[in-house]
Formats: C-alpha cells, sequence, structure tokens
C-alpha cells in the first residue's frame, strides 16, 4: 500500500515538475535548450517522463534495488536542466536549477553501472560515480552557486541566489570552468565503463539499456567538450541538437529498461511452468528434458560435477561435457555448483531467471545430481575392477615370461651342461671341469633371478615384519635412497599393509632422487606421505588409486610450490 | 665338530650331510621340522645346529624361532640359519637377540663347502657369522650424503668384514695384515662414522650393523 502511494506521488511529482518546467521553457525559451518549438517540448517530456515512469516501475517490481529510484531521480534532473533559467521569476526555482542542473547525466550515469541491482560493485565503477557527483553535482552545482552572485554577474533579471554567499565573480568563473573540463573527463568514463560493461555482457538482456546509456553518456561528454570554449553549458545550435539527441537517449533507456521488465516476467512464467512440471516429478534423467524444452533448447546439456574431482556426468553417470554447447552456466546452490548446463548463447544470461530456475528445480537437481553421483561412482567402480583384473592378468604374464624366459632357460641349458659333461668325464678332464664352472655360475644365476622374481610376487618381508620393517629393506634394495625413520612400528591388516607398501614401492621406482617416507595413524586412517623430488609423471597413479580404491582409501599426488612432489596415501585401518 | 641339520627338503639335508662328512665333520641328527630339531638338540647337544628358516607348518620364519629357543635353552649350541632371504631384517632378528654363536648364511652357500666349515667353525668358537652378500648389499645401499663416503676402499673392506662378524685376529688373517694395522683401521672407521668402540666383539658387531641398515 505504502509502496504505490509512494509510487503515486512520485509520478504526480514528475507530471507536476515536466509541466513546470514545460511553462518555465515557454517563459523564456532563449535561455532554454528545449526552445519554443514543438519537438523541444515533447523532446524535454518524453524524456523525463519516460524515465520517472521507467524508474518507479522498477522500483515497484524490485524494491530491494536503487536502480529506479536513481533513474527516476533522474528524470527529475533532467527538467532541472531548465530551471536555472534567467527568466524562472522564483528565486527558489532558480537556486535549486543553479545547484542541480547537471545532476541528470551523473544520476543515469550512476543507475547504468548499477543496473540491474541497484548497487556499484566493482571498485573502479564506484570510484567513476563519486567523482561525477563531485563534478557534476558538487563544482558545477552548489559550489558554484556559493560565490555566484547573478546581479553583479551582469544577470539583471535572474532571480535572487538563495544560497549565495559572497559574490566571487571570477571564483564563480573559475569554478564553473572547472566543472565542465570535469565533465568532458567523468562523462566520458561512464561512457566507456558502460561501453565496457556492454562489452562483457555480450548479448545478456541488459544490453540495450547499457548500449542506449552509452549512447546517452558520449553525447553529455560531447556537451561538456564543445562547452569548454565558453567554460559555461551554452544552448547554442550545436548544444541544442546535441540536447534532442541526449533526449532521444534517455527514451531509449527507460523503453530499454522497461522492455527488460516485460522478458523477465515472461522468464517467471517460464519457471511457473517449471515448477508445474516438476511437481509430476520426471524419471531419472528427466530434468533435462523439462529443462529443455522450457528453456526451448533441445539439444540443452546438462552435467553434474561428482565430488570434488571437478568431473562432469551426466544423470546416468556418464561423462559428458557441457563446454561444447556455445554457452555454459553453473547453478550455484548455498554457494556449491550443483549442476552445469551447456545451452544455446543468451538463454540463461538473466542471472534472476536462472535463480529463480534453481530455486524452482532446486530439489530436482540436488536429488538427480545425487543419482548421477552414484551411477558415476559405480561406473568408476566398475572400470576400476576391470583394471584391477587385467592388471593382474598382466601381472600373470609377466611373472610366466620371466620364468620361462629366465630361470626355466637357465635350467634347460643347465640340464644340457650336465648332459655334456657326463659324455666328457673320463675322456677330457680338462673340459669336464670348465663345464662344470660353467654349470655352477648358471645356477647362481638362476638362483638369484628365482629370488628376485619371488621377492617381486610379494615380499616376504612385509608379511613377517610389517610395513616399517618392509620400507626399510625396500631401502636395502635401492636405486633410491630412502629415508623412513617415521613410520608406525605397529601392524595392520595385510590389505593395508600391502597397499601403502605398494605406494612407497612404486614411489621408489618412479623417482631417480631419494624419497622421504613418513606415516602416522590416527583416528583408524592410517597417513603414508612420500616425499621426493621428481617421479610423478611416471608414477602409475591409476593403478594406485586403484587399489587404495577398493580399501576406501585415498591417493593424492601434488607437487609443492617448493618443486617437491608429494605423495600422499590415505587408508581406513580400523584401529 | 658335531651338528645336527634341520631342513624339511629331503635331498637338501641328505646332501649337506653327505657334503659335511666329507670334511670331516659329525652330523649327530637330521631332521625335517622345527618340533624335531629342538628335541634332536636337547637330546644330542651338538656344537652348532644348521636351520633351514622355512620349515613347516607355515614355511615363513620356524627356523628363526626355533633358533631363538635352541639359543635361550642351550648356550653352548650355536646355530646357524640358512635362508633365501636378501633383506637384513632376518639376520638381524637373530642376531641381535643371541650374537655369540649364532650365524645367516643365504641357502646358496650349502654348495661352497669351505664357506660353510669356516661358519661352523666360527660359530662354535663364539662369533657371529652374517652373509658377505647382505653385508656388500648394505655397505653398497644407496643413500644421502654419509660419511662412509669418507672411508678408504681398505677400511670399507674392514667394515664390511667386521659386519660379516669376524673378530679383529679373523680380519688380520683374511687380509694379511697385521694386528696392529687392523687395530688402527677399526679404530679409524668407528671415529668417522661415529660408533662408539666398546671392546666388546658381540656388541661391535651389533653396532655396525645397526649403522649400516640406519
Amino acid at each position: 500500500m505504502g509502496r504505490s502511494l509512494g509510487a503515486l506521488v512520485a509520478c504526480a511529482l514528475g507530471v507536476a515538475v515536466g509541466v513546470h518546467t514545460l511553462v518555465l521553457v515557454h517563459r523564456s525559451p532563449a535561455y532554454s535548450f528545449a526552445g519554443g518549438s514543438l519537438t523541444g517540448g515533447i523532446a524535454l517530456l518524453a524524456a523525463g517522463w519516460a524515465l520517472i515512469a521507467a524508474g518507479v516501475v522498477f522500483w515497484l517490481q524490485r524494491p530491494t534495488s536503487r536502480f529506479g529510484i536513481v533513474l527516476a531521480a533522474a528524470g527529475y534532473g533532467w527538467f532541472l536542466l531548465e530551471w536555472n533559467n534567467p527568466g524562472v521569476e522564483s528565486a527558489i526555482v532558480f537556486t535549486i536549477g543553479l545547484c542541480l542542473y547537471a545532476a541528470c547525466p551523473v544520476l543515469v550515469g550512476h543507475a547504468l553501472l548499477a543496473y540491474p541491482g541497484g548497487r556499484l560493485t566493482a571498485g573502479v565503477e564506484r570510484a567513476v560515480v563519486a567523482f561525477a557527483y563531485v563534478g557534476g553535482v558538487l563544482v558545477l552545482g552548489p559550489l558554484r552557486a556559493l560565490l555566484f552572485d547573478p546581479a553583479s554577474q551582469g544577470c539583471g533579471q535572474c532571480p535572487r541566489n538563495l544560497v549565495l554567499l559572497s559574490g566571487h565573480g571570477d571564483a564563480a568563473t573559475t569554478v564553473r570552468r572547472t566543472g565542465v573540463y570535469l565533465g568532458v573527463v567523468w562523462a566520458l568514463a561512464l561512457c566507456l565503463l558502460a561501453l565496457d560493461r556492454l562489452v562483457r555482457a555480450r548479448w545478456r538482456p541488459g544490453w540495450p539499456v547499457l548500449a542506449a546509456g552509452a549512447v546517452y553518456s558520449a553525447l553529455v561528454a560531447t556537451t561538456f567538450a564543445a562547452s569548454t570554449g565558453r567554460g559555461l553549458l551554452w544552448n547554442g545550435t550545436l548544444e541544442r541538437h546535441l540536447w534532442l539527441g541526449e533526449a532521444a537517449g534517455l527514451v531509449a533507456v527507460a523503453a530499454a529498461v522497461s522492455w527488460s521488465r516485460i522478458s523477465s516476467r515472461r522468464a517467471r512464467s517460464t519457471v511457473a511452468r517449471l515448477v508445474v512440471e516438476l511437481a509430476q516429478s520426471p524419471p531419472p534423467g528427466g530434468l533435462r528434458d523439462v529443462l529443455a524444452s522450457i528453456v526451448g533448447d533441445p539439444e540443452l546439456v546438462l552435467a553434474y560435477p561428482v565430488g570434488n574431482s571437478g568431473r562432469l556426468v551426466d544423470a546416468y553417470g556418464r561423462a559428458v561435457d557441457p563446454s561444447g554447447r556455445p554457452a555454459q552456466t553453473s547453478v550455484v546452490c548455498d554457494g556449491r555448483r550443483v549442476a552445469v548446463l551447456g545451452h544455446a548463447p543468451g538463454l540463461l544470461d538473466d542471472q534472476e531467471l536462472l535463480e529463480h530456475v534453481a530455486a524452482a528445480a532446486r530439489l530436482a537437481l540436488e536429488n538427480e545430481r545425487l543419482q548421477a553421483e552414484a551411477h558415476a561412482r559405480l561406473e568408476e567402480l566398475r572400470a576400476s575392477r576391470s583394471r584391477i583384473v587385467s592388471t593382474g592378468d598382466a601381472e600373470r604374464k609377466r611373472l610366466e615370461r620371466d620364468l620361462h624366459d629366465g630361470a626355466q632357460q637357465r635350467l634347460v641349458a643347465l640340464a644340457l651342461s650336465l648332459r655334456l659333461l657326463r659324455s666328457q668325464i673320463g675322456t677330457d678332464e680338462h673340459a669336464a671341469e670348465a663345464r662344470l664352472a660353467e654349470a655352477d655360475a648358471e645356477l647362481d644365476r638362476a638362483i638369484a633371478e628365482l629370488r628376485e622374481l619371488a621377492h617381486g610376487i610379494f615380499p616376504a618381508v612385509l608379511a613377517d615384519g610389517g610395513l616399517a620393517v618392509a620400507v626399510r629393506a625396500l631401502a636395502e634394495e635401492g636405486p633410491v635412497p630412502i629415508s623412513a625413520s617415521q613410520l608406525p612400528q605397529g601392524r595392520f591388516a595385510a590389505p593395508v599393509e600391502a597397499a601403502a607398501y605398494t605406494v612407497v614401492a612404486e614411489a621408489a621406482r618412479a623417482a631417480t632422487t631419494g624419497l622421504l617416507v613418513r606415516g602416522s595413524e590416527h583416528d583408524g586412517v592410517l597417513v603414508v606421505e612420500v616425499e621426493t623430488a621428481n617421479g610423478d609423471e611416471a608414477l602409475d597413479r591409476v593403478s594406485l588409486e586403484d587399489r587404495l580404491g577398493a580399501l576406501d582409501g585415498r591417493l593424492s599426488v601434488k607437487r609443492e610450490e617448493d618443486g617437491r612432489v608429494r605423495i600422499r596415501a590415505e587408508l581406513p585401518c580400523g584401529s | 665338530m658335531r651338528v645336527v641339520i634341520a631342513d624339511d627338503e629331503t635331498l637338501l639335508r641328505e646332501g649337506l650331510a653327505r657334503l659335511l662328512t666329507d670334511v670331516g665333520v659329525d652330523v649327530v641328527g637330521k631332521v625335517g621340522t622345527a618340533d624335531e630339531l629342538v628335541r634332536k638338540v636337547e637330546l644330542t647337544r651338538p656344537d652348532v645346529a644348521i636351520v633351514d628358516i622355512r620349515m613347516p607348518p607355515t614355511h615363513s620364519d620356524e627356523g628363526l624361532v626355533a633358533a631363538a629357543s635352541i639359543r635361550d635353552a642351550h648356550s653352548s649350541v650355536g646355530v646357524l640359519v640358512l635362508s633365501h632371504y636378501l633383506e637384513s631384517h632376518y639376520a638381524t632378528r637373530l642376531l641381535e637377540e643371541h650374537p655369540e654363536r649364532s650365524g645367516y648364511l643365504l641357502k646358496e652357500r650349502v654348495k661352497d663347502v669351505a664357506v660353510l666349515v669356516d661358519a661352523l667353525e666360527r660359530i662354535a668358537e663364539g662369533e657371529c657369522v652374517l652373509d658377505p652378500t647382505i653385508v656388500s648389499r648394505l655397505v653398497g645401499r644407496p643413500r644421502e650424503e654419509s660419511p662412509l663416503d669418507e672411508l678408504t676402499d681398505r677400511e670399507r673392506e674392514v667394515l664390511s668384514l667386521m659386519a660379516e662378524g669376524h673378530s679383529n685376529d679373523g680380519i688380520c688373517k683374511k687380509l694379511f695384515l697385521s694386528p696392529k694395522t687392523v687395530e688402527t683401521h677399526v679404530r679409524h672407521i668407528l671415529l668417522k662414522l661415529g660408533i662408539a668402540d666398546t671392546g666388546e666383539y658381540h656388541r661391535r658387531v651389533l653396532a655396525v650393523l645397526a649403522y649400516l641398515r640406519g
């Protein structure tokens, strides 16, 4: 109730101010920008009223945003440009005009950069708007008015300046001239910032507002630039034409604001439709179809992030890449990314609409995201299992090959040596002796090979002595130095020890420099950390992850800022 | 020299017995399990029991356990453990508890009867014996900067022999050096590595081993 009353008052005031300004202009057209023409009158009223109306309507729809108020204020400001007219008769009107005649472009600039939320977010934008207020309102307005005595400046018909402190003709002129120069700077800056937003906003719904506003600010800057010669805002032929252009720009701004309100209302009905659709609870994976039909993009991609990995999957847990579509939008709930949409350009650019959609579809999204995550994990598990099987097969194949090509070959050679030896006994003692030595050496090699092979299959010392002892034995093996003074001496379940040992052994295999191994056990989790200078590329991460994953453990491999590689395995050890 | 042989592999047991008998060692018992071994030792009180590290029923470390219990029960009976494992862990397990009259050799030494007999004799005399392959692996293992790098080749040789359990006399004979030279080497080595010289032979072996494993 209070709001509509406020709106009504604002509109009535706008009508009154507009009509009053028109009267002023007609009374003394020579000093005005609008002049006495019909075009001038229409431009004057159209621009001011359009801004006030658009601002008030916006404020009614989004009272939390200051944008509507600032825009309406700019509408009033537009009329005030005509109020410092020497022919206005009323001292109050004249003084208001003196103080605020250049306020309109500042307010428009402020509104533009705060569109549509009503807040200036970027520091540079805040600074430029503050600067514009100083230059356009303070310097050109009150600061100069304090020193400006119309009578002593040769304006006999001017009404009295009510805020005159003491007349300093030269000082007032200097301040005004400074204000005009500043005007070129801030009007240009506002224009550039609006253009910058326009470029960054691409084709978001707010773009016509920014475009019209940028054109307007550019015209204002031109007007100030044209006025630097005289040092005041003059209403010559060029300036009047520019003024008409500014009026057109402001009408365009107001129209753009209204249009984007209409389109956002359309979006809201979209959301309403979404709510209805979701009430019928779509089948698993059906959310994408619902969203696709509602936003009108049949190719829409709906992807869910899995865990913290940044991996994206569809509702069935299959990997999906929304970056294949021209535009991507993240749906964020409570600061967490719950979904990513890949869609046709321009569809979901309206942040407000997106928020509404996210809110409406939140439960359904969350639900489907969880399902997708479950699917993805299952898929991961399946892949891991098949990898484990094929790794096992490959390992067996390697063993088979090593046995055949290594130890067995040597034993066969040995058997042959013995056979030859038999035929040499008693005939050639010397050759038999050499043959024996050869067989002996062959046997040594076979034994060493078998021992290495057996150790590779499973280090017995791990089962016998546990992790700390096995890592110590690993250090004896080489090829890289291993320092492992801080490992838990206690025993853990065999699979946990084996997995932790495998991480260290794999790191030792991959690295070419020394390893620093640390371990600790807290709250039922065994943490083993390996620090080294390299080897993160050569590390067989997938098989280690599979191995740890099978025990609900986790592996992380990080290269720290100091260049050190840190491999960290966490294993639930249930103790 | 009287020995008992414990190995579950008959061929190996018999072969080893014959080999030792041939060089004049008196094999007073041949057994296939740890329990039999303990009983046999009880009965025959040999100078040394030769024990395979892997024996029934679990084929893991039964030999080591039996060796420890023999050393516990009979201070005059030495043990020589034969093992497949290169890791110093097992040898240390044996030597740390009973350094005197204990030995640990890789199993393939059975074909080198001279080495075997030498080890048996040293054990019977109260020394401890550690396989040279294990020691050379320990000495040569990769490490970050270490005082070991500062040892001369001769000193490294002496260090290895110390770790293998040789006494100063033994080192003299092995390297054909005078007792004085060996003593000087030993003193230098211990000083360079920062190992306290207690002058006690078994403690010195363990200290050197601990240093090499550390």
